[in-house]
């Protein structure tokens, strides 16, 4: 007790606020759960990175993009969503994010890039929906900010307003069916995945999302 | 809603060409949150601090004033008019009338005021048309109509008047904050950290200040955490409430849209937007007594003139819950529109509302 008391000096907090863990190279990418981990490289996203989902309006774009940060939440990283007016926060239970750890800025209003901006320098994984088509400038400056931090950051667009920029790595929804029996059952979505250099060619995948439980599983 | 002091100066509220206003104001700004932690710049000329742990701290709201007054005057030279409400729309017009709003008392001093003071003019003469004079007569139409009638924004300032929502839109410039750090020259890691979050890590501590930094830009309601009620399963009740309100002191900003089984809706709205359902002839469909349909639902049609196709619906599951009011009787139904989505629609008193999005 008395050498752990020597060598763990109280760290005043102004202090400890500005450290950072050690970041060894396995600790360079965020975990992903299933089914998601063998879809990409390493299976797991690069910190620094920008990982861009897209997706038709009320096509599962934005569960898809919760579901990206489930399982780092899960194991105790912090995670902003940035421009998402009425998160389904029981949804994002059922996707298994732990809530405990999530900063909402849902009305950023005008300044949703600065909001996201701001949260990236203190959490691990931020989800953004800016209001339309990001300007580029904006974009850049947030790719740029996503690097400097070691953050990911998971931009939502639409076809018609895509994220200007090319994304390290890219889900877009091309197809969404609910699968129904007496109410709403699960949703089958056929996602590409594609993005730059290490993400490799583009290639199609299938996945339940929602389940019956409110996860994501292979089909 | 957080008790807030309000603090306008007049003569920092036109910004001069020579930089000078901004950097009294960001001296003063640190100057006041030296004295009171989270003050934030709100505009040019008004500034904004929560008034509790200062009151606290200081023995008083009076004491707080006083010192907040000294420091004005010592560092701009001009005396301010100072005001105390909840939220920031009642904060400033608590200080441009010079008044302290006792706790309990922010309903009744938010409805007395003048229509115009929510800062439309369409709606000030429109209001004037309906011999609406005042915020609490606008606060007290129906949502729905206001929804009919006017944009989103009018909506929004309807939640303000209703005292659903703290402060208007354009009430606060976003920018200034960032151009008050770029004139301080670094990114200010700044402010008080209070432990909201039980044990904590590094990780919670900058996660905090990130947080914290966020606030201080959009103001005090900006962010929030979601607060799980009674348990921590998927079937238990989750709301949204600003970030460092204290344990208990719960305000539904997004109410929730009762216990249907998983998968549930990615989006709930926080204030469901009104549409009507229509079966195949045209007419609308009604929830009998008995809990069924009248007919089943052929396509929805938005507020919008935008009628979408309705190819499958489940339910209604009726719900006896505590919604926007109270103990009123409504039924859930779950539909899919032609083109894929799947929605989650609320039927009460013959009328119909989105309140999710299967997104």
């Amino acid at each position: 007790m008395f050498a752990s008391d020597l060598f763990r000096p109280p760290i005043p907090k102004e202090l400890r606020a500005t450290l950072r863990p050690v970041a060894l190279a396995s600790t360079r990418l965020l975990p992903l759960g299933e089914p998601w981990r063998h879809w990409v490289p390493g299976g797991g996203l690069r910190r620094g990175s920008t990982v861009v989902v897209e997706a038709p309006a009320g096509r599962g774009g934005l569960s898809l993009a919760l579901a990206l940060v489930a399982e780092s939440s899960a194991q105790g990283h912090w995670a902003g969503v940035v421009g998402v007016d009425d998160p389904g926060v029981v949804a994002m239970l059922e996707l298994g994010l732990d809530l405990r750890r999530v900063l909402f800025v849902p009305r950023p209003r005008g300044a949703w890039a600065e909001s996201t901006a701001d949260l990236l320098d203190g959490v691990d994984l931020v989800v953004v929906r800016p209001p339309g088509r990001a300007a580029h400038g904006a974009a850049r400056r947030l790719v740029d900010r996503v690097r400097e931090s070691g953050a990911v950051l998971i931009a939502l667009s639409e076809p018609r307003t895509p994220w200007p920029l090319p994304a390290d790595l890219l889900f877009s929804v091309v197809d969404a069916r609910w699968a129904t029996t007496s109410r709403l059952d699960a949703r089958r979505l056929t996602v590409r995945v594609g993005g730059r250099g290490a993400a490799g060619p583009v290639r199609e995948y299938l996945v339940v999302l929602p389940n019956r439980d409110g996860r994501a599983e292979a089909p | 809603m957080e008790r807030l002091l309000a603090v306008w100066v007049e003569s920092l509220s036109d910004e001069a060409s020579d930089g000078s206003t901004l950097r009294a104001t960001l001296e003063l700004l640190d100057a006041l949150d030296a004295l009171c932690p989270f003050t934030e710049a709100v505009r040019l000329g008004l500034f904004a601090l929560p008034l509790r742990g200062p009151s606290r701290f200081f023995g008083g709201d009076d004491a707080v004033l006083g010192r907040v007054r000294r420091c004005v005057l010592e560092i701009v030279g001009v005396e301010p008019d100072l005001g105390v409400a909840e939220g920031l729309f009642s904060a400033e017009l608590a200080a441009h009338q010079r008044v302290v709003v006792p706790v309990g008392r922010g309903d009744a001093f938010r409805r007395v005021q003048p229509l115009a003071a929510l800062g439309r003019r369409d709606l000030a003469t429109t209001g004037e048309r309906l011999g609406l004079r005042t915020v609490g007569a606008f606060a007290d139409l129906d949502p729905a109509r206001v929804a009919e009638r006017f944009d989103r924004r009018v909506l929004d300032a309807h939640r303000v008047a209703r005292g659903e929502l703290a402060e208007l839109e354009g009430q606060r410039d976003p920018r200034l904050e960032t151009r008050l750090a770029a004139l301080r020259g670094v990114v200010g890691v700044s402010g008080e950290q209070r432990g909201f979050f039980g044990q904590r890590s590094a990780g919670d501590d900058r996660a905090e200040i990130a947080a914290h930094r966020v606030r201080r830009r959009l103001g005090a309601e900006a962010v929030c955490v979601a607060r799980l009620r009674g348990g921590r399963g998927p079937e238990d009740r989750a709301t949204l409430v600003p970030w460092g309100a204290p344990e208990g002191d719960v305000a539904d900003v997004a109410p929730w849209p009762g216990r249907l089984v998983a998968p549930s809706p990615a989006t709930t709205l926080a204030r469901p937007v009104p549409l009507q359902v229509r079966d195949e002839g045209d007419r609308p469909v009604v929830l009998g007594a008995r809990g069924t349909l009248s007919a089943p639902p052929a396509s929805v049609v938005f507020a919008t003139p935008l009628r979408r196709e309705v190819v499958w619906h489940a339910g209604p599951w009726p719900l006896v819950e505590r919604w926007w009011s109270r103990r009123r009787r409504r039924a859930h139904l779950q539909i899919v529109l032609a083109g894929g989505e799947a929605l989650l629609v609320a039927t009460e008193a013959g009328r119909w509302w989105l309140v999710g999005i299967y997104d």
